[in-house]
């Protein structure tokens, strides 16, 4: 090899990382090199700890480092409003909107039946015991706008419907600050369709 | 100014993330058969692209076509194909054709045929027809496009022009009376199924009208269709098994 040893195994591990190409990984190995001291030994121990503390939460499967997570914790929240997501990620960004105060489920993935992910490869279990036990009014279905998102969707709200717990989809179409003149058909009839009174 | 464009017709048979924010979209067209491309920002929110790059919009696409892989510029929906995308079961089939047919074809050879059998069919199973039949149908006739289709019209092993009586996925279709007691694995078929067959691989899709083939006669052909790609089919078919576990839909 052209590098040391210690050097070139940073950068096999640079490249282990998504989007990260050789060149990349050789210009972040040797960025690390002139970072402080402390500093790499911080980020060392940031890439141990967030692989070594985090699990997923037993009620929702969130990612946490408690279990159960912070918002299972939280009493002042809702429990009679669950919302489900793909992936863990959904939840922070449902979080930073701040308007939602009822509880989540993590589902950790979608069904896509072109990859070959079926109902029984997603956290979809623990969402039926957690409807079974806890007191839930409302299931909001949060799961992503697109073929794999609206398999779940519908998967879900058929499994759940029976039991008589209020299933309902986040709405789809223009997006804050866009324009009706270059949205594309779908997107506008499903605007249309999912209108509400003023 | 479009010399370095090309607009084709087609439709979306696969779609695959690619970075933060880009995708890599497999049009079946008209024109230039399968072809791959890039769409940029397809995974912005705000993206034109997003909804034009969702699987099985049928559409118009501008596209840079080079000697790898092209760049999506622009789409406009002709049809997107709704009831399938909003219907599971639908959504399974329509996935397990595209898959299919995504794997059999080779890049920028294009297929007219190919190309109206494939929109006929996902036209077919929008239109509420049993979707097990014309999947059938199809599966047929790109078996046949592949390379491997089973012999339906004279016997497998004589070649002769005998009462056909029997699948044996062993010899590679469908066999006479008089060979039967050759492939101890063959399923004897009644002459309904035998015409079924044969009707199956022969006739458009398109111009099917209303078939009912009652539920233990479809199983039985299916059966027989799953063996016989299983054993010279080649490519293995992620939603495959999706198809298999839909009776937790119903």
């Amino acid at each position: 090899m052209y590098y040391p040893e210690p050097i070139s195994k940073l950068i096999d591990s640079f490249t282990k990382l998504p989007g990260i190409g050789p060149k990349t990984a050789v210009r972040l190995a040797f960025f690390v090199l002139n970072m402080k001291e402390d500093d790499v030994l911080d980020f060392a121990k940031s890439l141990v700890s967030a692989k070594r503390e985090l699990t997923h939460c037993t009620v929702c499967g969130h990612i946490t480092d408690q279990d159960p997570c912070a918002i299972c914790q939280d009493e002042t929240r809702d429990s009679s409003l669950i919302c489900v997501v793909q992936d863990p990620k959904d939840v922070i960004a449902m979080e930073k909107m701040k308007d939602f105060s009822g509880r989540y489920h993590v589902l950790h993935g979608a069904i896509s039946p072109m990859d070959g992910i079926g109902p029984e490869d997603i956290n979809v279990p623990s969402l039926l015991n957690r409807l079974k036990d806890e007191e839930v009014e409302e299931l909001i279905l949060a799961t992503n706008p697109n073929i794999e998102g609206e398999a779940t969707a519908m998967y879900i709200s058929r499994l759940v419907k029976p039991s008589g717990i209020h299933i309902t989809r986040i709405a789809h179409g223009l997006p804050m600050g866009g324009d009706l003149e270059y949205a594309d058909e779908v997107t506008l009839s499903k605007a249309l369709e999912g209108r509400r009174e003023l | 100014m479009n010399f370095l464009f090309d607009k084709i017709e087609g439709i979306i048979i696969r779609t695959q993330d690619y970075g933060e924010t880009h995708k890599i979209v497999t049009l079946f067209s008209k024109e230039k058969g399968k072809v791959a491309a890039i769409a940029r920002g397809a995974k912005k929110t705000k993206s034109r692209m997003a909804a034009i790059t969702q699987p099985f919009v049928h559409g118009t696409f501008l596209m840079q076509i080079g000697s790898g892989l092209g760049s999506l510029q622009q789409g406009e929906v002709i049809s997107s194909f709704r009831k399938i995308r909003e219907d599971i079961v639908k959504t399974a089939y329509a996935s397990y054709l595209a898959e299919l047919t995504e794997k059999i074809f080779d890049e920028k050879i294009p297929d007219q045929f190919f190309y109206q059998q494939f929109m006929a069919t996902l036209q077919a199973i929008t239109d509420e027809k049993d979707p097990e039949i014309v999947t059938m149908m199809y599966e047929l006739k790109l078996y046949k496009k592949a390379g491997f289709a089973p012999m339906l019209h004279q016997c497998a092993i004589c070649e002769g022009n005998n009462t056909l009586q029997a699948f044996s996925v062993k010899e590679g279709g469908l066999i006479c009376q008089r060979c039967v007691s050759s492939d101890p694995e063959s399923v004897v078929l009644s002459s309904t199924l035998v015409k079924l067959l044969q009707v199956f691989a022969d006739v458009n899709v398109e111009r099917i009208g209303n078939i009912s083939i009652k539920v233990e006669n479809k199983k039985i052909l299916q059966q027989l269709m799953e063996t016989y790609y299983e054993q010279y089919g080649g490519f293995f078919i992620k939603s495959k098994k999706f198809l298999k576990q839909l009776d937790l839909f119903t």
